[in-house]
C-alpha cells in the first residue's frame, strides 16, 4: 500500500531461479552522475502518498561503488522512504549495516528461492548464498536495535514451478530472517496457476499465524477466492480494467477483470466473497480458456 | 488505646510508562474525607500490565492490606483476577474491591464469576470508594452504600445508583497534592468527564452522560503543577474531545502557552479532528502540541451508521492538512471489526488514511466492552466476541475469523512500512 519508484543502478546480476532464467548476466553498473539525475528527477517528479519513495534495485546495490553518494542524493532530494533490493551479504560488515542505516535506508528488501540453503543455493546458482543473506539480516537487525530507528523489512519470493513446492518453507524462513512482510511473486510464465495456488495461499498463511504479512502478485483474485485480501491486485486497488494477471482470461462477462473500479474505489465485483467463489469455479470450469493457465 | 488504622492498599496495573490517574482521584478523595482521617492507611501500588501477577500478589501481601482497591481496564483485567485469586487464597480476610469501566458495568457477573472480590464500584468511584471505606471502618454493612455491587452473606446485592458527582472540583487534585508521581511523557491531565458523542464501541459517552468540567483555576492550576514538575518536558490530556468547543480550546491553549515557550510539549491529544482550521491548528501548536490522535476508526458507511459517528472525508482530510500545516503530527485510528464493515472497508480506511500522510496510521482491533450499546446489541448485529477481557471481536457477519486475523497482520505490516521514514 504504500509505493515505491524503482530506480535499478544498473543490468545483470540479482537473484533469480537459474533454471528458469539461465546464468545471471555480469552485474554492469551505470555512471554515478547517471544514476545521481535519475535518482533527483525521480524524487522531484514523484506525486505518490505518502512518499515520495525511492527503491535502488537492479544488480547488488552494495555492489555499486558510489552507493553512499546515490544514497545521500536521494536523502537531499527529500525522499521519505528509502529502500535498498540486496542480497544482504554486504550487510555481513558491520559498517555497512550501520552505515547504511545512518545514511537514512530504512527498507530492505532481500530475495529467498528458498526454504533451505540446498534449495535457494542451487536455484541462485551460487553456494553459501542462503547462509550469507541469512547472516547479513543478522547483523542488520543488531543494527536496528542499536541505532534505535524504525526499519522495514521485506522478502521478495519469485515463484517458479522449482520452487513452488517450497513456498511455505520459504515463508517460515522469511519470518525466522525478521521479515515484516513477504511478496510472493510469480515469475515464470508457465507455471500452472491453479497448482501453485494452494501452496501459495499456504505460504501466506504462514506469515499470518506468524504475525507476518505476505501478499501475492501475479494471480488474479478469482484463483484464491479465500485469501482474496492476499492478493495485490486487491489490495493495491490499481485502476483499471484489467488487473495484468487477468490479461488474457475471456470471462469478461463475468468479471470485470479487476477489484477496483475506475475511481479506484473499492469494489464491486469482489466484495461479496460469494462471487469471488463463483469465479474461482467459473475459471476451473473454463480452465482451458483461461490464458493465464497456459 | 488509637484504633489501628485500616490498611488500604490501591493497586494498578498500568502500561509501561504510565501512573493511575483514577488510583489517584480515588486516594486524594478518600483522604479529604473527614470520616476517614486517622482511620485509614494508604498505600498505593502502580505498577506494570507485564508484571507476573505472582510477584504483584508478592507486593500487595507483603502491605498486609485489610483493603484492596483495584483499577481494572479490559487490558489489564486478566492480570487483575489472577492476583486477586492469590491475594484471595492467602489473606482471604482482606476486602477486594475492583472499580473501573471493565468491571462496573457487569458488576454482578464479576462478583459471580470470581468469588474472592468482595465488592464492585459501579459508576464514577471516588465517593462510592470513600463510603465503603466508611462502612468497613464501621464493621460492615457495605450494602448500604450506594453505587456497589457486593456480597451480603451468600447473596450479591446491587445497591441503587450513585448519581454523577456535580462539582468535580470537590474531587481534590492527585497531582497538586503529590499523590501521583510526574513522569516525563507519562503523566497526564483530565479537564472534564464525559463525552459529545455517542460511538456504539466506547464506554465514555455513554457511561459517564453528559458533560461535567473541573473549573479553569483547577485545570490552570494542575497544568501548572505539571509543567513546573522537576524533569517534565511533556504531557497529555485524557480529554476525549480536546477542541470541545472553540471557547475551550482558546481558554485551555491560553493556559498552557507560557508553558509551551518554555518548551512543554504535548502528546497525542484526542481532537475532533473535523472542527480542525488552520486557527485551531495555530492554537495547538502555540500551545505545544506535537501530536494529536483521531478518528476516522473507519470509512465504512453501515459501521458509521452503526456506531454513530460522523465523518466526512473531506474535512477530515482539511484538518489533517491544518494540523500538517502547523506542523502537529496526527496519528488516524482505525477499528479492525466494526459490525457493518466488510475487510474492504478497512482496508479503503487504511489507504485513505495513508493518502493523507498524517505522521501516524493506528490501527486495533475492536473490543466489545461491557455496558457499550455493542455489548449489549452483539447478537443482533451477528458480532462474535469474546466474553472474556479483552473482549477482542472474533468475528462479525461482515468478515470472517480470518479476515479478521488477516486485516491485523496487514494493518500492523503497514504500519510499520509507513513509520520507517526519514
Ligand atoms: S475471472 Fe478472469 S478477469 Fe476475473 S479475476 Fe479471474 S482471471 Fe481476472
Ligand atoms: S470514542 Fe471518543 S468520541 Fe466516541 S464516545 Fe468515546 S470518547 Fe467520545
Amino acid at each position: 500500500m504504500i509505493d515505491f519508484i524503482d530506480v535499478a543502478v544498473g543490468t545483470g546480476g540479482g537473484v533469480a531461479c537459474e533454471r528458469c532464467h539461465g546464468s545471471a548476466m555480469p552485474a554492469e553498473y551505470m555512471a554515478t552522475s547517471e544514476l545521481l539525475g535519475l535518482i533527483t528527477r525521480a524524487v522531484a517528479d514523484s506525486r505518490t502518498v505518502p512518499g515520495p519513495n525511492l527503491a535502488l534495485t537492479g544488480p547488488e546495490p552494495f555492489g555499486h561503488p558510489d552507493l553512499p553518494s546515490l544514497v545521500a542524493a536521494a536523502v537531499d532530494a527529500g525522499v521519505s522512504r528509502l529502500r535498498i533490493d540486496t542480497d544482504a551479504s554486504a550487510l555481513r560488515s558491520q559498517d555497512n549495516a550501520a552505515g547504511v542505516l545512518a545514511a537514512g535506508v530504512r527498507h530492505f528488501r532481500f530475495s529467498l528461492l528458498g526454504g533451505s540453503a540446498g534449495l535457494h543455493d542451487v536455484l541462485a546458482g551460487a553456494p553459501g548464498a542462503l547462509d550469507a543473506t541469512l547472516t547479513g539480516l543478522d547483523v542488520l537487525r543488531g543494527e536496528v536495535r542499536a541505532q534505535g530507528v524504525t526499519s522495514c523489512l521485506s522478502a521478495l519470493v519469485p515463484i517458479c514451478r522449482h520452487n513452488l513446492h517450497d513456498l511455505p518453507a520459504i515463508a517460515a524462513v522469511a519470518v525466522e530472517a525478521g521479515a515484516n512482510a513477504v511478496l510472493l511473486r510469480v515469475d515464470d510464465p508457465g507455471c500452472d496457476l491453479a497448482a501453485a495456488v494452494p501452496w501459495m495461499t499456504a505460504a501466506c498463511d504462514t506469515g499470518v499465524v506468524n504475525g507476518v504479512w505476505a501478499e501475492i502478485e501475479g494471480v488474479p483474485f478469482c484463483l484464491a477466492p479465500d485469501h482474496a485480501l492476499h492478493v495485490s491486485d486487491v489490495l493495491r486497488a490499481r485502476s483499471g480494467a484489467k488487473a495484468p494477471a487477468c490479461r488474457d482470461c475471456r470471462l469478461d462477462e463475468l468479471c470485470g477483470g479487476g477489484p477496483v473500479d475506475a475511481s479506484g474505489d473499492l469494489l464491486a465485483v469482489l466484495a461479496p466473497p460469494a462471487r469471488a467463489g463463483d469465479l474461482a469455479g467459473a475459471v476451473s470450469r473454463a480452465r482451458g480458456s483461461v490464458g493465464h493457465d497456459a | 488505646m488509637p484504633e489501628t488504622p485500616l490498611r488500604c492498599a490501591m493497586l494498578a496495573l498500568n502500561s509501561v510508562g504510565y501512573r493511575s490517574l483514577a488510583l489517584g482521584y480515588l486516594r486524594a478523595y478518600a483522604e479529604s474525607d473527614r470520616k476517614l482521617a486517622g482511620r485509614v492507611a494508604f498505600q498505593t501500588l502502580d505498577l506494570e500490565v507485564g508484571l507476573d501477577p505472582w510477584w504483584v500478589a508478592w507486593r500487595v501481601l507483603g502491605l498486609e492490606p485489610d483493603v484492596l482497591g483495584i483499577s481494572v481496564t479490559c487490558w489489564n483485567a486478566r492480570a487483575v483476577y489472577d492476583v486477586c485469586r492469590l491475594v484471595g487464597a492467602v489473606r482471604p480476610e482482606c476486602a477486594i474491591v475492583l472499580g473501573g469501566p471493565e468491571v462496573g458495568p457487569i458488576a454482578a457477573e464479576v462478583l459471580a464469576g470470581h468469588p474472592e472480590v468482595h465488592a464492585v464500584v459501579r459508576g464514577e468511584g471516588e465517593v462510592t470508594f470513600a463510603e465503603l471505606l466508611r462502612a468497613i471502618c464501621a464493621g460492615g454493612k457495605a450494602w448500604r452504600v450506594d453505587g456497589l455491587c457486593v456480597r451480603k452473606g451468600q447473596e450479591i446485592v446491587s445497591t441503587p445508583d450513585r448519581g454523577l458527582i456535580e462539582d468535580l472540583d470537590s474531587i481534590p487534585s492527585p497531582h497538586l497534592a503529590g499523590l501521583i508521581e510526574a513522569l516525563d511523557g507519562g503523566a497526564y491531565l483530565e479537564t472534564y468527564r464525559g463525552c459529545p458523542h455517542r460511538c456504539a464501541y466506547c464506554f465514555e459517552g455513554k457511561g459517564y452522560g453528559r458533560i461535567r468540567s473541573f473549573s479553569d483555576a483547577r485545570i490552570a492550576a494542575e497544568i501548572d503543577a505539571l509543567a513546573g514538575a522537576p524533569h517534565v518536558g511533556s504531557f497529555s490530556f485524557i480529554d476525549p474531545v480536546f477542541n470541545l468547543t472553540p471557547e475551550r480550546l482558546r481558554t485551555l491553549c491560553g493556559m498552557l502557552v507560557p508553558h509551551a515557550a518554555a518548551g512543554l510539549r504535548l502528546h497525542t491529544i484526542e481532537v475532533d479532528i473535523e472542527r480542525i482550521d488552520d486557527e485551531s491548528a495555530g492554537l495547538l501548536r502555540d500551545a505545544g502540541v506535537a501530536s494529536v490522535e483521531t478518528g476516522p476508526q473507519t470509512v465504512g458507511k453501515a459501521a458509521l451508521e452503526t456506531c454513530h459517528r460522523p465523518f466526512h472525508a473531506d474535512r477530515f482530510a482539511r484538518g489533517v492538512e491544518a494540523l500538517r500545516g502547523a506542523g502537529i503530527s496526527c496519528e488516524c485510528d482505525l477499528i479492525v471489526g466494526i459490525p457493518g464493515d466488510d475487510a474492504y472497508d478497512f482496508l479503503a480506511g487504511l489507504r485513505l488514511c495513508l493518502s493523507l500522510d498524517p505522521g501516524v496510521v493506528q490501527s486495533s482491533t475492536l473490543h466489545v466492552l461491557p455496558g457499550t450499546e455493542l455489548w449489549e446489541r452483539a447478537a443482533e448485529l451477528g458480532l462474535e466476541f469474546d466474553r472474556e477481557p479483552p473482549h477482542e471481536v472474533i468475528a462479525t457477519s461482515g468478515v470472517t475469523f480470518r479476515d479478521l486475523r488477516r486485516a491485523e497482520v496487514l494493518a500492523s505490516a503497514v504500519q510499520r512500512a509507513y513509520r520507517a521514514r526519514l
